[in-house]
């Protein structure tokens, strides 16, 4: 057995028991059935329910004058007029309207200064808590929490990623030395910018080829699983390192998914046409709708990208608004207060928004000056961020950029300090330690990260 | 017939009209440079000669590593495994179940070097080199929506350099000098239509970089040069000693490219502008002017354009990053690691014996006229490369000393490597699947070395259509030859599957298994049913996705 693929991993003892099990039963002998049994057999009993967290993820950094940081009254806000919330004192951009209703469920962190103004590397910076360095591949924030909160007895992925444009910094979006256990599951995934099936809806979002073929049977499969890994125990075993874990892990999560009940998350037409519209007919809308199918069905970290509207790509950063500026964050915020407002209402209902963690973050802020294209640039010096929902104290701006938004007037907030504060608020200790490909111990966030208390309560 | 055309890049690239008939220069000759140039040698069997001699060089340089770290190497590869590895890495696909049979049987001491010579020659060399060369120098091309129409005259042009068998050097020349303001197209006039198609040419770096100076600049100094400046565009480098101002100068040499915001018209009115060598930093009042990364200011000459100055400089014998920078490349592609990592990045730590080496290869690569082919041979001659990938110890986990090349690394195949695969081992493959499995499994680990199966890959391979009409023996082509073939009995079969899929013979153990799996079904149909499920379960497992 591999030790590294089990390293580090509560899971460890009854994965790698499973695993063995069904090797052991190899299909060539008598029995040659039972290794989806082998999988399905895990009654455990459920461990009592943990946090999940959702990613909001807003692909080419987003504006943050226009929407949580508004300047009324100052040049800098261009044509847009800032709208009061439900909470007195708080503004925020004129298109957001049915998030500033919630208001009192979010903490808008306003003093984020990241000084990391390249896509890719602040794409890998928020997406990981470090800055890319050496050799050391530092797991994206799904692949923490999923190591941390992933339920064995759950069969879908502990983190499910919809929408991702990994292109960009594929290392940012990567298990990293956590191996693939904590890989994603890549749901609607655009290699290109542009929408994927085109039809806005959920049908890009479904999981394809999860049915055995027709003709084949359940025995046959049974059978064809059974001689993989028969004959390719030898060349796993002799050949250790990521490309070869990755096939037997990314194998064993899909055959469990392939029988498992949990895999209708994925069926949304099973939802309510009116909710389905409310949450807006698109990727961005269909993909929270979907978080929180999976959020509902134990899954503990899902992220949903906002890449683009109305199939206008901009090379997979929608928000990267350097000309513009203004049409495309209408359009996007659209999207985006529709999908999100929805995925807090609907949480409520369910009782689940106290133990939902929604955060919403780009890779940096923009220029809160515009530009002579009617444009706002990168701008990691003073910019906002959001946490919403999971039990944390909402109703709050954390920091202040002054009336032109352009300096961090108290409360500076680092990548570590924000990355801590979620991961504190899913339950996790941000100090643990985990161990890299080469045994070194890591912190799952950064030794000098302070978690934001005035959020944590 | 072909007529050359000028007119606007628009124009042009929607082949949409045809502006005005007339004979515009080359894009992209010969600078000066090669005159200044050392002695080079391109006599073939003395350059053959001299990879060797190289290729023997670096043998001893890392026997002298692996003593020293009391390592001892894998063994040497066994030839099947040879065999898929460099066709893999040569022609970007795994061979048929006959080359198979035929190389494995082949007695001939001298195999391995007639094989490469072979492959090296053949024309799927050549489609497979534009490839890789397309995907380094047009990344964008993969990824980017809005550059990939761009991607079918740029791999044009690269392939008529590869054919040529032309020197980096000109090829990266070609590159920075590509003529803009004077887009070509073919007239392509067959059965009496006249059809206007971009011609092939090098001006697609600069679409899909978006014609901005600063992406230009960015990738100028990466891909050439093996210095990643982009921090430096907002900011001083905080590790290297690269400033705001040295990225911006070097943008300047690229402020003349025409933006997507300038007149189409502008050239046809034929107006001589004097040249902009300066840029603005934005978001500042600083004015740079064109300065050269190592700091020396350009000299400037009457009828040579801006651009030609870098292209020069760049591709200058002088110029230490140039031949670096592509060796660790292409090291890195055929042994798994570079000699410095990350290979993009030549300032990056590293062992100063592996710093020497990188060296001295690329003072040879450079000696032997910039070709690749040259290159290829020699680290294809190493024993690291013939070295087999098993094995548990030898210097696997090499982030400590740097890395070793004692084992062969186990890499992914790309997309592309994998759908040619496939469709080689299965004989399928509808029109539309190629364009599916290259957008499904592209997106992953840039390090081939770390390539991950994701789950969504997995279920397509188990359950997808394309595998499923592949391994039934009514509808997959290679299956079904097997399985009906007249002269073949159950051993047979199982090994004509093997070697078109794993390039090898299944061991006794297997062999055994998989006999009393197959026969022990009563009906012909069954046992076709049985060879069947061995297809996909190969197809499925470890070995057939990974070039070992």
């Amino acid at each position: 057995m591999n030790r590294d693929l089990f390293r580090a991993s509560r899971l460890s003892r009854r994965e790698a028991m499973r695993l063995s099990v069904a090797s052991a039963m190899g299909v060539l002998g008598a029995s040659s059935s039972g290794w989806f049994e082998a999988l399905a057999a895990d009654a455990a009993s459920h461990p009592g329910r943990r946090k999940s967290c959702i990613l909001l993820w807003m692909s080419g950094g987003p504006s943050q004058t226009d929407t949580f940081d508004p300047k009324p009254g100052h040049a800098n806000s261009g044509p847009f007029k800032a709208i009061e919330t439900a909470v007195p004192g708080i503004r925020m951009g004129p298109h957001l309207p049915k998030l500033a209703k919630q208001m009192k469920d979010l903490a808008l962190i306003r003093s984020m200064n990241t000084k990391e103004g390249d896509h890719s590397r602040a794409t890998y910076y928020l997406r990981t808590g470090y800055l890319p360095q050496g050799a050391v591949r530092y797991p994206t924030l799904g692949s923490l929490v999923a190591n941390e909160l992933d339920d064995d007895s759950v069969e879908l992925p502990g983190f499910v990623s919809i929408g991702p444009v990994r292109s960009i910094n594929p290392a940012a979006f990567s298990s990293g030395f956590l191996g693939p256990k904590c890989a994603s599951l890549n749901v609607g995934e655009r290699t290109i910018a542009g929408a994927t099936a085109g039809d806005g809806g959920a049908s890009s979002l479904r999981v394809d080829d999860m049915e055995i073929p027709r003709g084949i049977g359940r025995t046959r499969a049974d059978d064809r699983i059974g001689l993989m890994r028969e004959l390719g125990g030898g060349f796993v075993e002799s050949r250790p390192g990521v490309p070869t874990s990755s096939h037997r892990s990314a194998y064993s999560r899909a055959v469990r998914m392939m029988r498992s009940e949990a895999a209708k998350a994925f069926d949304l037409d099973t939802e309510p046409a009116a909710l389905q519209d409310a949450y807006g007919r698109n990727p961005f809308g269909q993909g929270c709708l979907l978080a929180r199918r999976l959020v509902e069905r134990g899954v503990p970290f899902v992220e949903v990208t906002l890449s683009s509207v109305d199939g206008n790509s901009n090379g997979g950063l929608g928000w990267d608004t350097h000309a513009q500026n203004f049409d495309a964050v209408a359009k996007l915020c659209e999207v985006l207060d529709a999908g999100w407002s929805t995925l807090m209402t609907d949480l409520r209902t369910r009782g689940l928004l106290d133990q939902t963690l929604i955060v919403w973050m780009g890779e940096f802020g923009r220029t809160p000056k515009i530009n002579e294209n009617a444009g706002r640039d990168h701008f990691p010096n003073a910019w906002s961020t959001v946490l919403a929902g999971g039990g944390l104290r909402g109703g709050q701006a954390i920091g202040d950029t002054g009336v032109d938004g352009e300096q961090i007037k108290n409360r500076p907030v680092s990548v570590p300090d924000l990355l801590a504060t979620i991961v504190k608020g899913l339950g996790i200790d941000p100090m643990k330690q985990n161990l890299a490909t080469d045994g070194r111990p890591i912190r799952i966030v950064d030794l000098k990260a302070e978690p934001i208390k005035e959020v944590l309560g | 017939m072909r007529v050359r055309v000028a007119g606007s890049w628009m124009v042009a690239m929607l082949a949409l009209a045809i502006a005005s008939l007339t004979t515009p220069a080359r894009a992209g000759g010969p600078t000066g440079t090669e005159a200044r140039r050392p002695e080079i040698q391109t006599d073939p069997v003395e350059s053959a000669r001299d990879a060797r001699a190289l290729a023997a060089r670096i043998d001893a340089v890392l026997a002298a590593r692996w003593a020293k770290a009391g390592i001892r190497p894998a063994a040497i590869s066994d030839d099947g495994e040879f065999l898929r590895r460099v066709s893999l890495d040569l022609v970007g696909k795994i061979p048929t179940a006959a080359e198979a049979r035929d190389f494995l049987d082949d007695p001939a001491p001298g195999k391995r070097a007639a094989l490469i010579d072979r492959l090296l020659d053949s024309p799927a060399y050549t489609s497979h080199a534009t490839e890789v060369w397309r995907r380094m120098l047009l990344p964008e091309a993969d990824t980017d929506d809005d550059a990939r129409p761009f991607a079918s005259t740029f791999a044009g042009w690269l392939r008529r350099k590869v054919v040529e068998d032309a020197g980096y050097d000109r090829i990266v020349r070609e590159i920075l000098t590509a003529k803009l303001d004077a887009p070509q197209s073919d007239l392509d006039i067959a059965n009496g239509v006249v059809r206007a198609v971009p011609s092939p040419s090098p001006a697609a770096y600069y679409l899909a970089k978006g014609r901005k100076p600063e992406s230009l600049a960015a990738g100028t100094a990466r891909v050439f040069l093996g210095v990643r400046l982009e921090c430096a565009q907002c900011h001083n480098h905080p590790f290297a000693s690269w400033k705001r101002e040295q990225f911006w100068s070097l943008a300047a040499f690229f402020a003349e490219v025409p933006g997507e915001g300038n007149d189409p018209t502008r050239m046809m009115r034929r107006e001589r502008p004097a040249p902009v060598r300066e840029l603005t930093i934005p978001g500042t009042k600083k004015v740079v002017a064109a300065t050269l990364l190592d700091g020396t200011k350009p000299e400037w000459r009457p009828r040579a354009g801006t651009r030609e100055i870098l292209a020069e400089w760049v591709t200058s014998p002088e110029n230490p990053y140039f031949a670096r920078a592509l060796v660790n490349r292409v090291w890195a592609r055929f042994l798994g690691a570079g000699l410095i990592e990350p290979v993009d990045d030549l300032d990056g730590e590293t062992d100063p014996e592996l710093k020497a080496l990188l060296d001295e290869v690329s003072d040879q690569f450079r000696a032997h006229g910039d070709r690749l082919k040259f290159l290829i041979r020699t680290l294809t001659a190493t024993r690291a490369y013939h070295l087999s990938s098993a094995g548990n110890g030898a210097g696997r986990d090499t982030s400590a000393t740097g890395p070793m090349f004692a084992t062969m690394p186990v890499r992914g195949l790309t997309p592309l490597q994998l759908f040619d695969s496939l469709t080689r081992a299965t004989g399928s493959g509808q029109p539309g699947d190629r364009a599916r499995f290259l957008e499904l499994f592209s997106g992953g680990q840039e390090r081939p070395s770390e390539a991950e199966t994701t789950i969504v890959q997995a279920l397509t391979l188990m359950n997808g259509s394309y595998i499923e009409a592949a391994t039934n023996p009514t509808t997959g082509r290679i299956l079904g030859a097997i399985v009906d073939a007249p002269f073949l009995d159950t051993r047979g079969r199982i090994e004509t599957l093997f070697l078109a899929t794993l390039t090898r013979r299944p061991t006794p153990d297997e062999m055994a298994k998989l006999v009393e799996y197959v026969e022990r079904r009563k009906s012909n149909d069954d046992r076709s049913k049985a060879l069947a499920d061995i297809f996909w379960a190969i197809l499925n497992g470890p070995e057939f996705p990974l070039n070992h």
